[in-house]
């Protein structure tokens, strides 16, 4: 359904034509609007919150903490960081997915490393990696804001890519998703026994005979993999990564078997239905001066407001002494 | 600090030798030198100044009164929020007095950190209110972000640098502003120090003493927004100074207690925002970059090398706090002590920062003055 509604909002087609397009009529013009733009946005979109969402799962229950997400491993600020930099030196324009794809890429490995070098080299405890997480976004943070600074007039391309956005998402950037996103998400599919595991805790996991750290070192890079691959799609999408799961494990239950791709299913949706919402949102008339042709929502901000209420409840009702 | 507000005041186009200083501000408005250096350059030294000790000391106040090493603005979301109650009238061109601004900055900051707390619960550990902030920071950050896309460019330039946190351009009215603010801050300030003190020995004891633990945490929350919104309102939050500025005070003086720790805190505040303030006007000229980069580039290795070489005795003892507040055995986040006393494991704690109490961590200079590179 949500699928759906995304084809069908936005500026430029009424909904009549595009029934028209799918049963192979209309004209060249709406033809290619569909099938060129909102047919891979709708792709893209719905791998990114797949990749976001089984991402987010992995992390959480490797760290055992139910707040660990992408935002705070690092991953998304290196990712923005990498895509920016590169767009900044000149070596990637928006003419060239594939080069921004692989800086975000390389900036999102490097986050990681960053992370994993400070945290102790994977025997760090779960907040010691949470904490050290948050800490080293910050310092991305900062170094992205120092390339923007010194590049100016890139910042205005480069906003959407701080928020998360699905514009101008074209077959290019569905071709890069999903072998990548299809690879590492069936690794974490196989790793979701031990991850079971884990989520009981490190003295289950022992007793059961799962040997810890190699599992958590495996479950932590197929999740900065997914993430790595999701921000180079979108961009840094806010909280999807930290809320779909906790939606997931209350509708498919905690056997990770069955809840990971519950997950990728729930953040799929997730992701396209705040897609369309924002589509449908540039269709409402303008606020008082601005230019309304111009202004179209970033799904970033749609899924960053529902994600702030949401975590409230989470925090909310999960019990202190689980982290 | 001396030699940094020296360099602040002499370095630059046009170059006023030390030497010439004096001379210069008492010509004031007769040559171009002297016109710059009073005009420009001393009231973005003053701003530099007190932005600093106020964020220092909120980021203190913060920290004690959450008993959390890292319970900083950037991290309650009180400084995002402050800077979008700033943006949002600029972005949507409504115009407002100047003494408006102050009230909405405030506002913004007083929603950031309140909606922290209140998901994160006012005694949780330390690394649920960090994760909590971060995402309650992330929102309003998307908020603002959002705001800037409908911005602008010539907006979006003004509004980002201003975001990290920058001392461009401000003059005498700006710093004008501050004042009255100050006037409500130090002395509340000056008041909740021994209560902060208190606030150490963990939320039982010190209901024993008569201090009531979460009004005294929702006085020191409101105390450091009156503390950091002015500041942001001016000159956006600079970032991360809050949270070095404490750490510095407790690296070089660990014996102390809280109300030793404040003034020192402030001074340090004040001397990182002014020290970073200088490669912020020259490393890059003719352009410009905010001062909140430098600080937080630097700021947070510096930060975090600190909290870890602060000596196991302090970190064990604020570590057992934590987990005697929390009724149980937890983790803490305080870098040396991984392994948190079991609750009641004060004794045990002090017996082991006796030992440790002489030896101070060989210190390595680099850390406060790397950004005088």
């Amino acid at each position: 359904m949500c699928a759906g509604v995304e084809l069908v909002a936005g500026r430029g087609m009424s909904p009549g034509v595009v029934w028209d397009v799918v049963n192979g009529g209309g004209d060249a013009t709406a033809r290619h609007i569909f099938f060129q733009l909102r047919l891979p946005r709708l792709l893209v979109s719905l791998g990114a919150g797949a990749c976001l969402a089984v991402a987010g799962l992995v992390l959480q229950s490797a760290l055992r903490n139910p707040l660990a997400g992408p935002e705070v491993t690092g991953v998304t600020p290196g990712a923005v960081l990498g895509a920016v930099t590169a767009t900044a030196l000149g070596l990637a324009g928006w003419d060239s997915p594939l080069a921004v794809v692989l800086a975000a890429c390389t900036g999102g490995c490097a986050g990681a490393a960053l992370l994993w070098l400070l945290a102790g080299r994977g025997r760090g405890d779960p907040a010691q990696t949470a904490v050290h997480g948050v800490l080293v976004s910050a310092v991305l943070g900062g170094l992205t804001a120092m390339v923007l600074l010194v590049e100016p007039g890139e910042l205005g391309s480069v906003v959407q890519w701080l928020v998360g956005t699905t514009e101008g998402r074209v077959w290019q950037h569905w071709h890069l998703l999903w072998p990548w996103a299809l690879v590492w998400g069936a690794g974490a599919w196989l790793l979701a026994g031990p991850l079971t595991l884990l989520r009981c805790g490190d003295d289950i996991a022992l007793t059961a005979g799962l040997s810890v750290r190699p599992a958590r070192t495996l479950a932590l890079l197929c999740a900065v993999a997914l993430t790595a691959g999701a921000v180079a799609a979108v961009g840094a999408l806010g909280f999807v990564g930290l809320l779909v799961p906790h939606l997931a494990v209350a509708v498919f239950g905690a056997d990770l078997r069955v809840s990971l791709p519950g997950a990728a299913l729930v953040g799929a949706v997730v992701v396209c239905g705040a897609d369309a919402a924002a589509q449908l949102s540039s269709r409402l008339p303008a606020p008082p001066g601005l230019d309304s042709g111009r202004f179209t929502l970033p799904v970033g901000a749609l899924t960053a407001c529902l994600g702030a209420a949401l975590l409230l409840v989470v925090v909310r009702r999960t019990p202190s002494r689980t982290f | 600090m001396a030699a940094s507000s020296v360099c602040a005041l002499s370095l630059g186009t046009p170059y006023v030798p030390p030497h010439r200083l004096a001379g210069a501000v008492l010509d004031g408005d007769s040559t171009l030198a002297g016109i710059v250096v009073t005009e420009l350059r001393v009231p973005r030294l003053v701003l530099a100044l007190v932005a600093g000790a106020c964020l220092g000391a909120a980021g203190l106040v913060l920290q004690e009164a959450l008993r959390n090493p890292l319970a900083v603005p950037e991290m309650l979301g009180v400084s995002s929020g402050a800077a979008l109650g700033v943006a949002a009238p600029l972005v949507l061109t409504l115009s407002l007095p100047a003494a408006v601004q102050p009230l909405l900055a405030i506002g913004g900051a007083a929603l950031g950190g309140g909606l922290t707390l209140l998901a994160a619960g006012l005694g949780r550990s330390p690394s649920a209110v960090l994760l909590t902030g971060a995402a309650v920071a992330a929102a309003l950050q998307a908020a603002l972000l959002v705001l800037m896309v409908m911005a602008d460019q010539l907006d979006l330039q003004l509004i980002y640098r201003y975001l990290l946190g920058s001392l461009s351009a401000r003059t005498w009215d700006d710093i004008a502003g501050l004042w009255p603010w100050l006037l409500v801050a130090v002395p509340a300030l000056v008041l909740c120090a021994p209560v902060l003190s208190v606030m150490r020995l963990g939320d039982e004891d010190a209901e024993a003493l008569g201090v009531r633990a979460q009004r005294a945490r929702l006085a020191a929350l409101a105390i450091a927004v009156v503390l950091i919104a002015p500041v942001t309102a001016v000159c956006g939050p600079v970032a991360w100074v809050g949270f070095l500025a404490p750490h510095l005070a407790r690296w070089f003086n660990p014996a102390a207690g809280a109300v030793r720790w404040l003034p020192w805190s402030a001074a340090w505040g004040a001397a990182v925002v002014t020290v970073a303030d200088v490669p912020a006007r020259l490393a890059l000229a003719p352009v410009e970059t905010p001062a909140g980069a430098w600080t937080a580039l630097l700021g947070v290795p510096a930060g975090v090398a600190l909290m870890r070489s602060g000596g196991r005795g302090r970190a064990a003892r604020s570590a057992s706090a934590v987990g005697k507040a929390l009724r149980g055995p937890r983790t803490a986040v305080s870098g040396a002590a991984d392994e948190v006393p079991r609750a009641g494991a004060l004794d045990e704690a002090r017996r082991e920062e006796a030992g440790a109490g002489g030896t101070r961590p060989s210190p390595s200079r680099p850390t406060g003055r790397e950004d005088a590179r």
